[in-house]
């Protein structure tokens, strides 16, 4: 097991979407952070779910549908180790990539853009293992239903944007028509990002959006765990 | 010592029948091949008796072991390279064989394997890179780095060119060298003709026969030549393993079992009669698949 998760993490680390996930939403906080203000709540919720939408929705389903495609999992069920853990390793992995991409805008926005960080870590860290979850059991979804890993990173990417669209991570809920504001609120991402501007602006994060990326995260990894095959 | 015993396996995937009561058994140390045209249910066999698929009936045992109650205890002793399978593209020769080896209790050391099937020189380069004949030899070491006692291969030369496919039939004889009973499945008469010790033919899912290359062969075979004119030759159809000599005008022909041809030839030396157009028209296991079956093996 230990070896298995040395060996994912160094290919982890040759995929160019590792790379990507790290660097788009740097790059997204870099552009706009040059004007941002000291006490702004925004940017930074934004960036952070863009970076956990992009190794949910993306690289999860289409690493673990290639996997299937490629005959990895059925190859690994012929030996004595159990393809179940290869599923483990790579959301644990998964986990860390977002937690680093996460970790990175975190210590890039503090340190070089003087952007105001929140200084209670419990509703932060909270609020990102519940997101996070939601997300990755999107994802987990896809994996499920993809047929191959090119189809697993297109229904990624085609989920992506209008989910990233609804969650107000395009242009500002604000200038968005109230109804698709609204739903958006109930879209992983939305609640993510609500969430983490209660988080910034120093309160406890209100309860309705914990709420919803805790049942994203329950209803569709059990769906996905139902949809999973092996082959 | 039997290996492997199959009895009347039977399997069907949405009310068509793959595998139509299929037994055989495999002894230690033969290379065992399953020969049949695609879609014959060679494929589904194997992965029956590696517990990769559940038999709708009939029993299997493997170094006797059940694939599905014993299934981790007998994946220690199997090693398999499965048709279609990849791995990942930026995966290093050697980090592969390293991290398959630690799958099992007791693997075998896979510096020995990288050594033994020529990928040293390949320790470090990345499977993508790899060309069709040094991904098979990593899919070889990967099924025996586990130092197994029966090793299952699928369809194992398809895709190569003629030379690695030679290269590759050297080193399954190896294996089976090295005391490890090997399961051979292919669609390829030559391959099975070269390597196998015995043979079952599948066709539409049932053994239509089960024998070694030769005695499926079998049968009869015909020997041709041109006697000079006006020579004759007698004495030929009292030669062993004769069956028949036909002459017409100066053209012979002999037909006869087993090993018959040298002894003719040795006693048109001893006649010290010279022919020309010598011909062997020998059966191919093509010949004994249509005669099986009523169609020809095509691939």
């Amino acid at each position: 097991m230990t070896k298995l998760a040395v060996v994912e993490f160094k290919l982890l680390v040759r995929e160019p979407g590792a790379v990507f996930s790290l660097l788009i939403p740097l790059f997204i906080l870099v552009v706009f952070g040059s004007s941002i203000q000291p006490g702004d709540t925004v940017l930074l919720p934004i960036a952070l779910a863009i970076a956990v939408g992009l190794v949910g929705l993306y690289m999860l389903p289409t690493t673990l549908a290639t996997y299937r495609e490629r005959g990895i999992l059925r190859r690994m069920s012929t030996t004595p180790a159990r393809p179940v853990n290869l599923l483990v390793v790579q959301v644990l992995l998964q986990l860390v990539l977002a937690l680093a991409a996460c970790g990175l805008l975190l210590a890039v926005a503090g340190a070089v853009l003087g952007a105001h960080l929140p200084t209670r870590v419990l509703p932060g860290v909270l609020t990102f293992l519940l997101g996070t979850a939601a997300m990755f059991a999107i994802g987990l979804l896809i994996a499920a239903l993809a047929p191959n890993g090119r189809s697993a990173n297109g229904i990624g990417v085609l989920l992506y944007f209008p989910l990233a669209y609804l969650a107000g991570l395009m242009q500002p809920p604000s200038q968005m028509p109230a109804i698709v504001a609204a739903v958006g609120e109930y879209t992983p991402m939305g609640a993510f990002r609500l969430s983490m501007q209660d988080v910034w602006a120093g309160g406890v994060p209100d309860p309705l959006p914990l709420g919803v990326m805790a049942a994203y995260a329950l209803v569709v990894s059990v769906a996905a765990a139902r949809f999973f095959r092996w082959e | 010592m039997t290996v492997i015993d199959v009895t009347d396996l039977r399997k069907g995937y949405a009310g068509r029948t793959v595998l139509d009561g299929v037994s055989f058994s495999v002894e230690a140390g033969e290379i065992f091949g399953i020969l049949g045209p695609n879609g014959a249910g060679k494929t589904t066999t194997v992965e029956c008796v590696e517990g990769l698929r559940r038999p709708d009936g009939g029993s299997v045992r493997v170094l006797g072991l059940d694939p599905f109650t014993d299934g981790r205890a007998l994946r220690e002793q199997v090693g398999v390279q499965l048709q279609h399978t990849q791995l990942p593209e930026n995966i290093k020769v050697w980090e592969a064989l390293d991290l398959y080896a630690s799958f099992y209790a007791r693997p075998r050391d896979w510096r020995g394997l990288l050594e033994e099937w020529g990928l040293a020189d390949k320790r470090d380069a990345r499977f993508g890179k790899l060309s069709g004949g040094q991904r098979q030899r990593l899919f070889i070491a990967l099924a025996l780095v586990g130092d197994p006692r029966v090793a299952f291969l699928d369809e194992l030369t398809t895709g190569l060119d003629p030379q690695a496919r030679r290269v590759t039939w050297e080193l399954v004889k190896r294996i089976r060298d090295n005391g490890v009973t090997v399961v051979l499945v292919s669609h390829f008469m030559d391959e099975v003709e070269e390597l196998c010790d015995r043979v079952a033919v599948l066709d539409q899912g049932r053994v239509v026969a089960l024998d070694t290359p030769a005695g499926l062969v079998g049968g009869e075979q015909r020997m041709r030549f041109t006697l000079m004119a006006g020579d004759s030759v007698p004495g030929l159809d009292g030669l062993p393993g004769v069956t028949g000599v036909t002459r017409t005008g100066d053209r012979v022909v002999v037909t006869g079992r087993g090993d018959f041809a040298p002894a003719v030839t040795a006693h048109l030396a001893r006649h010290r009669v010279t022919v020309s157009d010598l011909r062997i028209d020998r059966r191919t296991l093509d010949d004994a698949f249509a005669a099986l079956t009523g169609r020809s093996f095509t691939n």
